[in-house]
């Protein structure tokens, strides 16, 4: 396992996959630093506590930066081992395909999690620097950092199986911009849609929810994809 | 007898259709097999089945002696294979696309630098693959099926798009490979000529039935070369040889011996200048791949 991850990480050298792990949180910030430069005096009159407040003008591009980002790194992983049909050749080793599989999936969880620790060590950046007069939220400041990741691991695991199985991959871009239309209009989706639970609202306003459900459902969709790529021919 | 390769009652089913259908394919310790047959046979989609890329709809496969379905990893351990086009990541360059595979079969390092020698690509190690030429990436193909130093290789037309000078070059460290590493080699083409000159078995599928599978020397002799003669006097010839109890035919100007074996052109040859005629042209009839196949054909149903 770990010498096909080690493989896979050497397969994603020159792709851009690390230049996007860091543009992610990078421009997920960089909004708030333009909206912050342009009206900060106004900003800071909206709440009575201003840290918590920027948090959660940063949890709003933090979703759409999630699935956006899920459904390049899908596409391109999947894009890598179709551009000359190495799957055949990848599948004739002596290795079992759920470990071909999970190594992909291990592969891209790994990324969006050094993503999220960017956004987080970029979010108190930018933070401290604004000098806020209440102390650091530390628990929501992970909170807002890494819920969203988990509440995305569903969609994490539904594109990643698109991606794989699918001959056209027009099909997974299609599912993939409309994963981001859905995160977009988060607000007004029901709450069984995976695209929803990245934006932590639910009815019942508790964000662990979508963690939790992100956690389960992200497994039991990984374990439906890895069967079902398993279970085929290799093109 | 233990077989390498021994498929029994081996069908795949697309949709309606059967690529393969009942294929029984023996091949022994040391052969280069040569699976003939024309495009849409069932070449590719035999070789995805030995390979375990593609579930067989019916049938068994047993390589080294065991089922591929219980043994799969246990025997891709020892197989190297190029199927179709070679895959490769166009940016990496060769060495990082050896060493992607080398990290997964866990062969020494060195192994790399063996393989590259083997295929001539030392030189370009280093380069990315995007810019090789048609042949560099089928040598690259080549290099990485033989990075785990397989008992069994499986290439797939393996020359297909190649220049008259990258066929002879994969042909002859094809030939190679039996004696100096001690493999079985199962090699696939469409073209009759490719496998008969590099062969020591051949079994020829068409429609996704094994037609014929016996000894190169047994297909040359069914597929029955016709020898040409362009004499100064074809109709004295013609007598002069039938004269002699030889099976030959006088068409347009040209003397046709029908059988060819050695003896029987010299001793034709002999006949003719003898009788002090010129001899201009001597030559041999290549019948096609659907000749054979059609005589083939007839035969099964004279049978
Ligand atoms: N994945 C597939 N789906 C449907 N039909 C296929 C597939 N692969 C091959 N075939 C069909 O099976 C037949 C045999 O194909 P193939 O094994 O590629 O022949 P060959 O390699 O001898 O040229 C062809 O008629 C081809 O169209
Ligand atoms: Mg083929």
């Amino acid at each position: 396992m770990i010498s096909m991850m080690q493989t896979d990480f050497l397969k994603i050298k020159r792709k851009g996959f690390w230049f996007l792990t860091f543009l992610g949180p990078i421009g997920v910030v960089a909004l708030q630093m333009v909206n912050y430069g342009v009206r900060k005096e106004y900003l800071l009159q909206q709440s009575e506590n201003d840290w918590l407040y920027y948090l959660q003008n940063i949890s709003v591009f933090t979703p759409l930066a999630l699935v956006l980002g899920i459904a390049i790194f899908t596409s391109f992983i999947a894009s890598i081992e179709n551009e000359t049909n190495a799957w055949k050749q990848l599948i004739s080793l002596p290795v079992s395909k759920m470990m071909v599989y999970l190594s992909k999936f291990t592969i891209l969880a790994c990324l969006l999690f050094i993503s999220s620790i960017l956004l987080m060590l970029f979010t108190l950046g930018f933070g401290i620097f604004l000098s806020f007069d209440e102390a650091i939220p530390w628990w929501e400041l992970v909170k807002y950092s890494f819920y969203p990741y988990f509440a995305a691991l569903p969609v994490l695991a539904l594109q990643l199986w698109i991606a794989t199985v699918s001959k056209n991959q027009g099909v997974p871009i299609t599912t993939g911009i409309f994963g981001v239309i859905f995160a977009y209009s988060a607000y007004m989706l029901p709450d069984w849609m995976i695209w929803k639970w990245p934006s932590l609202m639910n009815q019942w306003d508790e964000p662990l929810i979508n963690v939790l459900l992100g956690l389960g459902v992200g497994c039991l969709l990984y374990v439906m994809g890895m069967l079902d790529f398993t279970r085929r021919d290799v093109k | 007898m233990e077989y390498i390769v021994e498929t029994s009652n081996l069908s795949k089913r697309f949709g309606k259709d059967l690529a393969v259908e009942g294929l029984n394919m023996k091949i022994s310790k040391g052969e280069i097999y040569g699976f003939l047959g024309p495009n849409g046979a069932g070449k590719t989609t035999t070789i995805r089945m030995l390979l375990g890329l593609m579930k067989p709809t019916s049938g068994r496969i047993r390589i080294f002696g065991q089922d591929i379905k219980q043994q799969r990893k246990n025997i891709l351990a020892k197989v190297g294979s190029l199927v179709e086009n070679p895959s490769y990541y166009p940016h990496l360059t060769a060495y990082e696309n050896l060493e992607a595979l080398r990290k997964i079969i866990g062969v020494p390092k060195q192994r790399i630098y063996e393989v590259l020698e083997i295929v001539r690509l030392t030189e370009v190690a280093d380069k990315k693959v995007k810019g090789f030429s048609l042949g560099m990436k089928q040598r690259l193909g080549i290099a990485m099926s033989l990075l785990n130093q397989p008992q069994l290789l499986i290439l797939d037309e393996p020359t297909n798009g190649l220049d008259p000078s990258g066929i002879i070059e994969i042909r002859e460290l094809i030939k190679r490979l039996p004696e100096e590493f001690g493999m079985t080699v199962l090699i696939s083409s469409h073209l009759l000529t490719e496998i008969d000159q590099m062969a020591t078995t051949v079994g020829i599928v068409t429609k996704g039935k094994m037609i014929f599978q016996d000894s190169i020397e047994t297909m040359r002799t069914l597929a029955g070369h016709a020898i040409s003669l362009k004499v100064s006097q074809a109709e004295q010839a013609w007598r002069l040889l039938l004269a002699n109890g030889m099976k030959v035919e006088h068409e347009s100007g040209l003397i046709m011996l029908h059988e060819s074996s050695n003896e029987m052109v010299a001793e034709a040859v002999r006949l003719l200048v003898q009788a002090n005629l010129s001899i201009y042209r001597v030559e041999e009839e290549k019948r096609s791949l659907e000749d054979i196949f059609l005589s083939m054909t007839r035969e099964d149903s004279a049978v």
